[in-house]
């Protein structure tokens, strides 16, 4: 091999060779890549018509539709679809806006700037399941700081268990993803708006406009396209989010916080149903996909309507 | 104008201490409830200030047979997490310079397959890789997570020694070869030196992301031996000890915690690597 490599390079053969050696040095990782991610989708996707045999590990026998025919006839698995997009329109919206305003802070002088931008990356580091028991404290029954806080302000005149209640407890989960996801998306905001050319602002102040005309003239068009990539990944992260949910509810109160995610998980592994569950996995990254795909395809339509970028 | 100048300041300063206090609290009301005793932290007075500091929880929680087996969870996930982002360094490396600079065909939809599918719910692959585990008795070993973290780590950090070999200025290289020195000789002499920071970032980026996975050791592992410590600080919560329970947290942060405030720089550089294209 090295001896190969070594050899003077003949004008004739170079090309190939390189290109040998190119596929060469990323072969081991595509073929890690291949049977962690391309093997298992396909086994999946099979699956998924099928049923399962789960103490034999083989397929049972083939029943075509029927697996997402029940999943669209059940009131767990539709009513979970629901709120697995809204739980993710939400973080994604919640994490924008704030982000967004976080950055534009620390795109200002202050004293204190380089320690606040480490206590805000800090959440990232922070695993989901530590980030679940956090909150899990935060807003415990007994213990937790948000009732006795509350209690003592006069905003509630008893404990209140919020966990218990399933509205409640998707939006504390939310509120725990989002507290996670701001660092990241922080980060690359300030990068954004650090590449900014501030003559621009100059100039405009100059010609007179106001903080909001300059924020929505200048610097809302000008951030959105780093806004709207940053978006669509927070979104698809958000689809992925399951050791929250897992360590603050489980799922419950009565299924009130089972996101499609988590619903895979309990048919894979709680009742052990791996082809209704793979049937749900498809629906999943149909959704995930859609989401992500419906700004390049709206943007190509645009393109071919009125011609122009 | 100075009065504006004040007022802008004073809005400033202000922002910047919300921030502060809605990111760092929750952290901080984890911490103050890991140094106090049980009965502090269920009576009903509010204090935000710790009235008697006590560290019996962080024994506790560390003694050998405690339930949620938080020591052998640390011995664990450092021998896992180190695994990883080694492998992951050692595959990343090549394939990201033939990335970079090499005439790779089809190279746009190489890079592009990959961080797609960084991006895919973990679920989809989950399903079949526990039926291959199982049918060929491998689940519970060290070897069933860090092959799939480094599967699900790979594709980023790939990505990341691109970005920085990309950055990498090509005369060096080309001087190199020159002087008739092998792709290979030039990767590990001459490209290895170089891109050290971008190999503490794609490390430390791997590490972090292998310490805080959950759900591959939740499926993968039954065994208490071989237990993360995520999986463990999730059998705490069982538990109904709050003290031992942000206790475990905090040991399961700490690691993580100090690579983030030490190498904050990489870090930020591997995001500023991202956005300036």
């Amino acid at each position: 091999m090295t001896d190969l490599l070594n050899q003077p390079s003949n004008s004739q053969f170079k090309f190939s060779r390189e290109k040998i050696l190119a596929f060469t040095l990323i072969l081991p990782s595509l073929i890690l890549v291949f049977i962690t991610y391309l093997y298992p989708a396909i086994f999946t996707f099979v699956i998924s018509f099928a049923e399962y045999d789960i103490i034999r590990l083989k397929i049972k026998k083939f029943i075509q539709f029927k697996n997402f025919e029940f999943l669209i006839s059940n009131y767990f698995f539709t009513s979970s679809v629901l709120r697995t997009i809204y739980f993710g329109f939400l973080i994604c919206v919640c994490t924008t806006i704030l982000s967004f305003l976080i950055a534009l802070l620390l795109n200002e002088k202050f004293i204190g700037k380089a320690f606040l931008r480490v206590m805000i990356v800090l959440p990232w580091a922070v695993p989901s399941v530590v980030s679940g028991v956090l909150w899990g404290q935060m807003f415990h029954a007994d213990t937790g700081f948000l009732n006795a806080l509350l209690y003592q302000l006069g905003v509630i005149s008893g404990y209140k268990i919020w966990l218990a209640d399933p509205l409640v407890a998707l939006h504390v989960i939310a509120i725990a993803e989002i507290w996670k996801a701001i660092p990241f998306m922080t980060l690359f905001f300030l990068s954004g708006l650090q590449s900014l050319p501030s003559e621009v602002f100059e100039a405009a102040s100059v010609d007179g406009a106001n903080v909001f005309q300059r924020f929505s003239n200048i610097l809302f068009p000008l951030m959105l396209p780093i806004a709207i990539p940053l978006f669509l990944i927070q979104f698809v992260l958000a689809m992925k989010s399951f050791d929250t949910i897992f360590v603050l509810t489980r799922g419950g109160p009565g299924g009130g916080t089972t996101t499609l995610n988590y619903f895979i998980y309990q048919e894979a592994f709680e009742t052990f149903n791996l082809g209704r569950a793979s049937a749900a996995a498809y629906v999943l990254l149909i959704i995930t996909l859609a989401v992500v795909l419906i700004p390049t395809i709206s943007r190509f339509l645009m393109k071919f309507f009125w011609g122009n970028k | 104008m100075k009065k504006n100048l004040i007022l802008k300041n004073f809005f400033i300063y202000f922002s910047a201490l919300i921030v502060f206090l809605i990111m760092f609290f929750p952290l901080y009301g984890l911490i103050l409830t890991s140094i106090q005793p049980e009965n502090i932290i269920r009576s009903r007075n509010l204090s935000f200030f710790p009235t008697e500091i006590i560290f019996t929880h962080f024994a506790e929680v560390l003694k050998p047979n405690h339930i949620s087996n938080i020591y052998e969870g640390i011995k664990n996930s450092l021998i896992v997490s180190f695994l990883t982002s080694f492998l992951c360094i050692i595959l990343a490396f090549p394939a990201a310079y033939s990335l970079a600079r090499l005439n790779l065909p089809a190279k746009n939809i190489i890079l592009g397959t990959l961080i797609s599918v960084y991006f895919l719910p973990t679920i989809l692959f989950v399903i079949p890789l526990f039926v291959i585990l199982v049918s060929y008795q491998l689940d519970d070993t060290i070897l069933s997570l860090v092959v799939p973290y480094t599967a699900f780590t790979l594709p980023f950090v790939i990505w990341i020694l691109k970005s920085f070999i990309d950055k990498l200025p090509v005369e060096v290289e080309e001087a190199a070869k020159i002087d008739g020195c092998s792709t290979l000789q030039l990767l590990i002499h001459i490209i290895f030196p170089l891109l050290r920071p971008g190999l503490i970032a794609a490390f430390i980026f791997a590490f972090i992301l292998s310490w805080v996975e959950f759900l591959t050791p939740l499926i993968f592992t039954n065994n208490l031996k071989i237990s993360t410590v995520a999986l463990g600080l999730f059998r705490s919560t069982i538990d109904i000890k709050i003290g031992q329970q942000a206790a475990a947290a905090i040991i399961t942060l700490i690691p993580v915690t100090i690579l983030m405030i030490f190498f904050q720089q990489y870090i930020t550089k591997v995001v500023l690597s991202g956005s300036d294209k």
